[in-house]
């Protein structure tokens, strides 16, 4: 009996030999990480979304919007006649999850400020099942307007919430509230409008996807104004991100796009714009 | 009969012993890769490398997750994961033999050849690469470097505007692979 114990010991000890040096099994470094790529480019058209610009990296951004579509369609050229409205923007990640920028619109000449911070970001084990921002903007009017500075200023405070639902579907919700410290009482009379930005961007493969946000404004709103909508469709060039879309709305930060829309997208009111994101690393 | 078992026992136990002591691992190894696009270049490196070699069956296994590899810039790390699609396919492991002698008792630098799969992308090849091997002290020193084709990987390479990233790339690996049993 304790010969067979020895025996199926020694069977053990050579089995154990042989399989000492079997193939090892692979094991990822951090198997739970926070996910990549929610969407492609730190905004989505003018939403701003959850995707943060890298640490030391300067985020180069070009947005133009043209005229009414269909605005005396063939005289003014699908609207490309009517003078864009243009946004230059430079956006810089001090860490990997916080960025400030500084951006410049044609339309009343705004210079605005802006910072993000990431709170957290959704996770590959599902642990943490949404990505979360928040972003500050101070917008400035340098149009001459013989008023004080102050009058001049605005603001808006966004908190995106972001779910890479798949690898072809991200989907976002963004409260926000923005403030004006002066309104014209016609066209403008709310100093503080809240609003909701929803976005989604549906990858159809690696270089292209289609986007669409829509600005649903909740309570009070300024006369005559529309919530915003627009579609458009990513190109991911590798160096560059290439977004082409059609939106109700000129503007290009989300104060302006909330407080200011007044065409209506679905009765064919849209013009087309373009954006262009290129990243460099300093 | 008991004493024959019992001498048998003990010298599996002494060569089980002493076939660990040939077993050589390491999960902090430096993999590094080094691309081109014109007029540029740039490298990407990991500290990640896992690695185990075995003197007594002479095989040689070797893993990186590939989403630890680090270019210095956020946006190409995320399109170099894109491209080789990490979450799907996150390994770059080769598994295989040295082929040509090595004297362990030798502290001197040895050039070796090895041979067997490497898979990248879920695509395996079989490779001959050539690397030197050195005991140390502390460990066996493992150092080699050769070119990977991405195309013959399915890995098609990434492109930025009119440019394309060149499809070889210089891959060269460094670990001190420290006795497994100690």
């Amino acid at each position: 009996m304790r010969i067979n114990k020895l025996l199926l010991l020694l069977i053990s000890l050579l089995l154990y030999q042989n399989q000492a040096y079997a193939q090892m099994e692979r094991e990822r470094v951090n198997p739970g990480g926070a996910i990549s790529e929610t969407f492609w480019a730190p905004n989505l058209i003018g939403l701003e979304t959850t995707e943060q610009i890298s640490a030391k990296n300067l985020n180069v951004t070009i947005m133009h919007s043209f005229g009414i579509v269909s605005n005396r369609t063939l005289q003014n050229f699908f609207g490309l006649d009517i003078g864009p409205n243009v946004r230059l923007g430079l956006d810089y990640g001090i860490t990997d999850n916080w960025s400030i920028g500084i951006g410049r619109m044609t339309d009343r000449k705004v210079v605005d400020l802006r910072s993000k911070l990431n709170l957290f970001r959704q996770t590959k084990d599902n642990s943490v099942p949404f990505s979360m921002s928040i972003k500050g903007d101070l917008g400035i009017t340098t149009q001459e307007n013989n008023r004080p500075i102050k009058d001049d200023m605005n603001y808006l405070l966004s908190l995106p919430i972001a779910n890479k639902v798949s690898d072809a579907l991200s989907i976002q919700i963004a409260p926000m509230i923005a403030h004006f410290n002066h309104v014209s009482g016609i066209s403008q009379t709310e100093n503080t409008l809240y609003a909701l930005g929803l976005g989604s961007e549906f990858r159809i493969s690696r270089r292209y996807a289609l986007t669409a946000e829509y600005y649903p404004v909740l309570g009070n709103r300024n006369p005559d104004t529309i919530n915003a909508f627009a579609l458009g469709l990513n190109i991911e060039t590798g160096g560059h991100v290439f977004q082409l879309f059609f939106a109700s709305s000129s503007w290009h930060t989300e104060q302006y796009i909330i407080s200011y829309n007044d065409e209506n997208f679905w009765a064919g009111d849209f013009r087309f714009g373009f954006n262009v994101n290129r990243i460099f690393g300093l | 009969m008991k004493r024959l078992l019992l001498t048998i026992l003990t010298f599996c136990f002494l060569t089980s012993d002493i076939a660990l002591s040939q077993a050589f691992k390491t999960e902090s190894g430096n993999a590094e890769f080094k691309s081109s696009v014109p007029l540029h270049s740039f490298a990407g490196t990991s500290d990640n490398l896992v690695g185990r070699i075995s003197l007594q069956d002479s095989t040689v296994d070797f893993y990186l997750d590939l989403a630890t590899l680090d270019t210095g810039n956020g946006k190409r790390d995320k399109d170099m994961r894109k491209t080789l699609e990490t979450d799907k396919y996150p390994f770059a492991e080769f598994y295989g033999k040295v082929i040509s002698g090595f004297d362990p008792d030798s502290s001197n630098k040895q050039d070796v050849t090895v041979q067997g799969s490497f898979t990248i992308h879920d695509v395996s090849r079989e490779v001959t690469i050539n690397g030197t091997l050195q005991m140390r002290p502390e460990g066996l020193l493992v150092e080699a470097d050769w070119v990977l084709n991405m195309t013959n990987y399915n890995i098609k390479p990434p492109g930025i505007l009119f440019y394309r990233v060149e499809e070889n790339i210089d891959i060269q690996i460094e670990a001190l692979l420290k006795p497994q049993n100690s």
